[in-house]
């Protein structure tokens, strides 16, 4: 077992962890963030897509020691003082949402792509998600959700 | 499992030294599945991910220097490929997702040895040298003899860069993949050419990959098309002289067929942008 | 009149969007239950083998609480149609994937452990992969009996005569393959028993009835000691509507009477579940100079797989629709479902509507081009219209937009055909 430090959602975690988790059993198993979704476990399909130090990663593909000292935001670190994220209001207002697997991974991606780019075109959109899988073939609404949210001022 | 974070080159050659079945990892892209699927059992796993000096594009003199653990995001983002070297932009561009290329490196792309690593071709193209760094000092080999097995990264060797001339020529580069995101290249064919003030091809080098069992640079094609202008006869005997040497190679394979007739848009495509940009440039 | 509508053309918000887009929908992975135990399955890892297994030296290892087999199970089937499943395979498996044994275990680790130290010997028989060898007479049997295990037939006026007058014929096969569904997240479930009780599976499923059925019916106990809860559903399209590890679980929380986990890999997930039919297509179809369709047959062979899931109903629907929207006099479909030891093949988005367009769809091109006559003129002649009638004899008596749809595409396609003589 060996320790780490990392900071969820504003919040700094200590945690004992076996050495071969993944980000992905510590944020689900030790700290309960079960937002984040297993669909693959490979890096295929961006379920369990979390923003780490300001960078989507696919958190079954980072290993928790490596993840120690940096700051991870995951969906439920969205919602600020009881109100949604705008992306996250856009996804429930277009109709953006299906079975919701892949709904946590989307909009972390569009999250990192708008905090960097807060004017993307239709392509950029697309070229943003294109590391998450909606098997329920939601995508146009999708972009759409996200064209709709562009644009939002961060208050962070 | 012994985990480590090195913090340091010299703390990780040491690492490497002292435990003698241990496992590099980077971006983990392909080390956590071997892990996972119980393909490898290291001793000790020695994370690099954080190390600055391994990160990083400089540029030296006439030469550039990649830091190995820098990611396919953080080269596709830099300025200095932007220009004459965009292909090797593109290729990173078009590694996985952006998920998989904020955490890949160009460093685990090369030692993970995939015959399909997309950072490859266009890396040979420009000749580049590999840095290997262990206690028994630094070691120096071209990536296009790197390739062949008794060059191969020794078990002690930290890869710590990539070194390559700042070329005159256009870089390029084209991947044939089922889509666009999230595919391994089925095929891709990297170019780097260089015309004289009447068109000819004045200097050339082109690199397949995935026609063999790693990526490599095509010296027949380069052979014929050095010289010439690139026009529509020359361009249609280099494919047939790459598709013979791809016969010989993949002789047996069922996905030849396939290929052979894919690599002619392919490298037409390679060298027609050339054609288009160069006509571009002098217009 | 027009009625007036609350839903439609509406813009409708999701009762369970804001829970999905805020992380908080439960799917039951995100279930975490004190006192937990963890579940893994063995499955088969040949096609078709009579099997012995022997538990002993893993129900031996430290942490292992037990393992179920056959034995464990009162009524060992299961099915959506015909119990054709074993909950776990007693003598014979009949595909890579079939559940054998299932081990419940403090933790992950130590099931995977357990899982390898699980003895079956198998005695390898030989297998049948492709649903044409397997009708034949001699064919290696998958279950007691025939490999055709339905065959739906659909005899309309008298093809024979309709093809003589025809002044074209089309004849060609057409295969379609397997398709997962690849539903994002893979099947897991919890069972424990409840404060009152009962047998409680928390599973994301397409029939919580069915699955209540089906447990009450294997464990040999009531449906009202039973009781499903359908978490969020990670998608599903067909692919959940089968028993996956439902008795599984139902059966392990009965016996050890604490919560007890299952969550499948993507891999465990692909190799379990069922698949599209690949389809076999034979069609013969005949029209008249000017392109009016005359007479159709078509010979559909379904690949079923070990097991016969929803086959006989996706393969009636793949007959039904075989002569797609056109209006054909006379019409012979023969459609079949086999039996083999490949994955097995159920439901999957369409139901054995999707499969035959690529049939009957390329034939309509084939003989428009045969009569040099455009491929949108072709089918404006013979679609369904109201008041046609079906090859089933249905009489369309509601609204058929179909022309009304074509003319629109059409007009949006901007698509510069000769349609001199179209009608």
């Amino acid at each position: 077992m060996i320790e780490i430090q990392l900071t969820v959602n504003g919040k700094d975690y200590t945690v004992n962890i076996e050495e071969d988790k993944r980000l992905l059993d510590v944020l689900r198993e030790d700290l309960g963030f079960t937002g984040v979704k297993e669909g693959c476990s490979e890096g295929e399909c961006g379920a369990c897509t979390v923003i780490m130090d300001g960078k989507t990663v696919n958190s079954c593909m980072v290993m928790g020691f490596q993840a120690n000292g940096s700051n991870i935001v995951t969906i439920e670190g969205l919602e600020k003082d009881g109100q949604l994220h705008p992306i996250q209001q856009a996804f429930i207002d277009i109709g953006a949402v299906q079975c919701g697997y892949c709904t946590p991974g989307m909009i972390l991606s569009a999250k990192a792509l708008l905090d960097k780019n807060p004017n993307p075109t239709k392509e950029e959109i697309r070229e943003g998600i294109s590391g998450n899988l909606c098997r329920c073939t939601g995508y146009s609404k999708i972009v759409k959700a996200v064209e709709k949210a562009r644009g939002y001022e961060d208050e962070s | 499992m012994i985990v480590h974070r090195g913090k340091t080159i010299e703390e990780v050659i040491e690492l490497l030294a002292k435990y003698k079945d241990s496992k590099i990892i980077a971006g983990g892209t392909d080390v956590i599945l071997d892990i996972k699927d119980n393909k490898i059992f290291p001793e000790a796993l020695i994370d690099i991910s954080s190390i600055e000096e391994l990160k990083g594009i400089e540029l030296k003199g006439d030469f550039i220097e990649i830091g190995a653990g820098t990611t396919f995001t953080e080269i596709a983002e830099d300025e200095i490929f932007e220009k004459n070297l965009h292909g090797l932009k593109k290729a990173c561009k078009l590694i996985g997702s952006p998920q998989i290329r904020n955490r890949g490196t160009v460093g685990g792309n090369i030692v993970n040895g995939s015959p399909a690593a997309d950072s490859i071709p266009p890396l040979l193209c420009l000749e580049s040298t590999l840095i290997f760094e262990s206690l028994e000092g630094i070691r120096k080999v071209k990536l296009e003899d790197y390739l062949k097995s008794k060059y191969r990264i020794k078990e002690h060797e930290l890869l710590t860069k990539i070194r390559f001339k700042n070329p005159e020529g256009l870089l390029n580069f084209i991947k044939l993949a089922i889509r666009k995101a999230l595919a391994i290249s089925r095929m891709s064919i990297a170019t780097l050419i260089e015309l004289d003030e009447e068109e000819k091809v004045k200097d050339i080098k082109v690199a397949s990959g995935s026609l063999g069992r790693y990526p490599m640079r095509e010296l027949e094609v380069e052979e014929f098309l050095l010289g010439t202008i690139l026009g529509e006869y020359t361009v249609d005997e280099a494919v047939n002289i790459l598709q013979n040497a791809m016969e010989k190679r993949l002789k047996g394979r069922p996905t030849l067929p396939y290929k052979k007739r894919a690599v002619k848009s392919l490298l037409k495509e390679a060298l027609n942008q050339r054609i288009r940009s160069s006509r571009r440039v002098i217009s | 009149m027009r009625m007036s509508l609350d839903i439609v053309g509406k813009n409708m918000i999701r009762v369970d969007a804001l829970s999905k887009v805020t992380g908080k929908a439960i799917y039951p992975a995100d279930v975490y239950m004190d006192n937990m135990l963890y579940g893994k399955t063995l499955r088969s890892k040949v096609p078709h083998a009579y099997i012995t297994v022997n538990t002993k030296e893993a129900e031996n290892i430290d942490g292992v609480i037990k393992i179920f087999t056959c034995k464990d199970v009162p009524t060992n089937e299961h099915g959506v149609v015909f119990k054709d499943h074993e909950v776990f395979c007693s003598k014979k498996v009949r595909r890579i994937g079939d559940p054998i044994a299932f081990v419940v275990a403090t933790d992950i680790k130590t099931c995977d452990l357990a899982l390898e130290k699980i003895k079956v010997n198998y005695e390898e028989i030989e297998g049948v992969f492709d649903p044409i060898s397997a009708m034949k007479e001699d064919a290696p049997k998958v279950h007691e009996g025939n490999n055709i295990m339905y065959h739906y037939k659909l005899r309309k006026g008298d093809t024979e005569k309709g093809f003589e007058s025809s002044y074209v014929i089309a004849e060609n096969t057409y295969k379609t393959h397997m398709v997962d569904h690849a539903f994002l997240q893979p099947e897991s479930g919890v069972s424990y028993i409840d404060e009152e009780g009962r047998v409680t599976v928390v599973v994301a499923t397409q029939y919580p009835h069915y699955d209540r059925e089906e447990i009450a019916r294997a464990l040999n106990i009531s449906e009202d000691e039973i009781r499903i809860i359908n978490a969020s559903i990670g998608g599903a399209f067909g692919g959940r509507e089968d028993i996956s590890l439902q008795i599984h679980l139902a059966l392990a929380a009965k016996e050890i009477k604490r919560p007890i986990k299952v969550v499948y890999s993507r891999e465990e997930s692909f190799i379990s579940h069922s698949k599209r039919h690949p389809l076999i297509m034979k069609y013969k179809t005949g029209a008249d100079k000017n392109g009016k369709l005359l007479a159709m047959e078509a010979d559909i062979i379904g690949d079923t797989g070990a097991y016969a899931s929803w086959a006989t109903n996706v393969l009636r629907k793949a007959g039904v629709h075989a002569t797609g929207p056109y209006y054909i006099p006379n019409v012979k479909v023969d459609s079949i479902a086999v039996y083999t030891n490949n994955p097995f093949a159920g439901a999957m988005r369409g139901f054995g509507a999707t499969q035959p367009p690529i049939a009957y769809e390329q034939q309509m091109d084939i003989l428009a081009e045969e009569l040099g006559i455009d491929p949108i003129t072709i089918r404006m002649k013979n679609m369904f219209k109201k008041g046609s009638e079906t090859a089933t004899g249905q009489i369309l008596t509601e609204s058929v937009p179909l022309e009304e749809c074509l003319n629109k595409v059409l007009e949006d396609m901007d698509l510069n055909l000769d349609r001199k003589g179209a009608y």
